[in-house]
């Protein structure tokens, strides 16, 4: 195991931030923790990385108890923090080349690693540029080439496309599974369950300080009874015709909120083509039709009740 | 490890404007303010001749003697008097209209005539009574042992002071240089800005950068400690540069001791930069509030050490004699005076330890505070 986490408890005072929080990341997977905000996604990597005291618990990284002087385990982890976090009077270069240096004193491998970290996170035009000069977007980037530069086993890295437009949050995804396809092992935070779902090999699912789910994005969506979400734009239908979609076998629940029609129903394989002939027996004028299969906000939603956007 | 992040600190603090503002360009900047404006002070201090007028009469035009001195003095660069010979009414007239502050009536003896007292009437009036007081020992000597005549006069011309001028110490009392000692004790004090940074950057919970920084496989205290030498470096630097200019440029004496007034710079930089350090270690808010307060407290230990106005210096001595031994800006003020003004080292050396001793708590305030290794909230 890279990462064990056990029975992890931090409190706030009356505030419980990490409720007997357990996970486990294992070698060479991206693992997610997907969570809204205030769920305790980034109090979970302050005390793993050892920047936070905590009331109760256990934590191993690469097998062996991490300690604020666990000098040998921390040399081989990269953070790229929620919040930019780079001197201001330092030029893109010497940055990367600053935090590369704390982890890495041979000065020819830290050019090499130096450069090429600019080159993969595309910084090249932009190595004297001081930060205050830089776009939100090259700024997230920046943040990250100093997190990686040193090439760590481990990166762990917490809501980096917070603010980022979507050009450079793709790049960012792209850059993510590159590393991963290197060989290390990240944990990636967010409350974002489209960039969770498409990265994260694992993902914990937080709320409350608690992991309420974990598994692989199949897995978690296998949890729910919900297996397809229609969508439908339909034009005069009554109650009673709503009310006896709902009375479908595979119809888990159907809202009407005109134009829009929102069916979910379970796993069956014929879910559309059931929905489509019920509005074309009842006569029911309808335009676009979409069906998905369920998200992870699904997920969440059922699980407690609420959106992960809440 | 050492030279890697003293390289990279020293080009930070270098490059953050608002820091070099207020620990090199200001002191500088107030300098040469304080220099002007002693300038004027010098120019108004500057002795002018007084206005006098003498009343135009026989017994004026005969006595000899009289004319004579008076001329003498008001003739030449360092002259005493402006002297205008005037009939009464015009002299009168002169002096209704302040043109003079006085004048001399010399018939039928000699008087002064004033409308008002003050510094000049009474110059006016002590010459003549020096003149008169000597007029008359030299008329009774003379009328009473003629043959003394060459023996009095030489006596006269060989004026002797029977009385010395000892100084209490070894250089004049000049209070100017001392608005310039406040000053440098005030940019050594500045410090603080850049020790506030220091400590900023390495405790977790105040800035993402010092939490990257602590997730480092660095031990926390030996980045402050490589870091704060690059920030002490660059103080020093500064305050000698500082101290050069006021020495060389604007020409302000700090006496013989060299040695001992590079040395006071260093101690003082050094408790500049701690005092920021344990500030903001100690104050468990926001960078703008710890700024504050190190701008209100550090000005205001300059206002009392009296680098605005001296005589507060005096006042509190003299009424809270407390207040000035926990003042580090007085300390250090002080420190520089006493090298300037006095003979014995002993008040320079109580000043200096008492400051160190500062220095030592700021240290190990900011020790005790910083080698947390774990943050209670991030």
């Amino acid at each position: 195991m890279v990462i064990e986490v056990k029975n992890l408890v931090k409190r706030y005072g009356d505030l419980i931030a990490l409720d007997h929080l357990s996970f486990y990341v294992k070698e060479g997977e991206i693992f997610g923790l997907l969570g809204p905000n205030g769920s305790g996604k980034t109090t979970a990597i302050n005390c793993i990385l050892s920047l936070l005291k905590y009331d109760k618990g256990e934590i191993k990284i690469f097998s062996r108890p991490m300690s604020p002087d666990a000098y040998d385990i921390k040399r081989n982890i990269g953070i790229v923090m929620q919040n930019v976090a780079v001197y201001n009077e330092l030029t893109v270069y010497e940055n990367i080349d600053y935090f590369c240096g704390l982890y890495i004193t041979d000065r020819v491998l830290k050019k090499r690693m130096v450069d090429e970290a600019i080159e993969f996170t595309g910084l090249n035009d932009y190595i004297k540029f001081y930060p205050k000069k830089l776009s939100e977007g090259l700024l997230r980037r920046l943040n990250i080439a100093c997190g990686i530069a040193h090439k760590p086993k481990l990166i762990i890295m917490d809501e980096p496309t917070v603010a980022v437009d979507p050009q450079s949050r793709n790049r960012i995804l792209e850059g993510i599974l590159e590393l991963n396809r290197q060989g290390a092992t990240i944990v990636y935070t967010s409350h974002y369950m489209d960039e969770v779902e498409k990265i994260c090999s694992r993902i914990a699912i937080l709320d409350k300080g608690k992991v309420i789910a974990e598994g692989t994005k199949d897995e978690l969506k296998a949890m729910i009874s919900t297996g397809e979400k229609i969508t439908v734009e339909a034009w005069n239908i009554s109650g009673d015709q709503i009310q006896r979609l709902r009375n479908m076998p595979s119809v888990i629940s159907a809202e009407y909120d005109r134009p829009v029609l929102t069916i979910k129903s379970d796993k069956g394989r014929n879910n559309l083509e059931e929905v489509l002939t019920f509005l074309r027996n009842e006569n029911i004028q309808f335009g676009k039709i979409y069906s998905e299969l369920p998200t992870l906000n699904d997920v969440f939603l059922e699980i407690t009740g609420k959106e992960l956007r809440d | 490890m050492f030279w890697h992040i003293f390289k990279n600190r020293f080009k930070c603090l270098t490059r953050d404007k608002i820091t070099v503002f207020w620990t090199f360009m200001f002191p500088i900047i107030l300098s040469l303010f304080f220099h002007f404006t002693m300038s004027n002070i010098d120019r108004s201090n500057i002795f002018k001749p007084i206005d006098i007028a003498v009343v135009d009469s026989n017994l004026y035009r005969n006595d000899v003697n009289f004319r004579k001195v008076l001329e003498d003095v008001s003739t030449g660069e360092d002259r005493l008097f402006n002297l205008t010979v005037a009939s009464r009414e015009d002299a009168a007239r002169l002096l209704e209209n302040k043109e003079i502050d006085g004048y001399i009536e010399t018939d039928p003896q000699i008087c002064l005539i004033v409308k008002k007292s003050g510094l000049a009437q009474s110059i006016i009036k002590n010459f003549l009574d020096n003149y008169l007081q000597t007029f008359s020992a030299v008329n009774t000597i003379l009328s009473q042992n003629p043959a003394k005549r060459h023996e009095l006069s030489a006596a006269l011309n060989d004026y002797k002071a029977y009385i010395r001028e000892v100084p209490p110490a070894k250089a004049k009392l000049d209070i100017k240089p001392y608005f310039f000692y406040s000053l440098i004790a005030m940019a050594c004090l500045y410090g603080c800005f850049l020790g506030l940074r220091e400590v900023a950057d390495i405790q977790a919970d105040i800035s993402p950068l010092a939490a990257r920084i602590n997730a480092s496989p660095v031990h926390k205290l030996k980045t402050f400690l490589y870091s704060s030498s690059a920030s002490l470096i660059i103080h020093i630097a500064e305050i000698l540069t500082l101290l050069a200019f006021l020495v060389f440029v604007l020409k302000i004496d700090f006496g013989e001791n060299t040695g001992f007034v590079i040395l006071t710079s260093l101690a003082g930089s050094f408790t500049g930069v701690s005092y920021g350090a344990f500030v903001s270690a100690l104050v468990k808010k926001s960078l703008n509030v710890k700024i504050a307060i190190l701008i209100s407290t550090v000005m205001t230990w300059s206002f009392l050490a009296g680098m605005m106005y001296t005589d507060i210096k005096y006042i509190i001595t003299k009424n809270l004699p407390f207040l000035s031994w926990v003042n580090p800006v007085n300390l250090l003020a002080d420190s520089f005076f006493s090298l300037y003004f006095y003979d014995s080292l002993s008040r320079y050396a109580l000043n200096t330890i008492i400051l160190l001793l500062f220095a030592v708590l700021f240290c190990s305030g900011t020790y005790l505070i910083v080698r947390r290794r774990k943050y209670a909230s991030l």
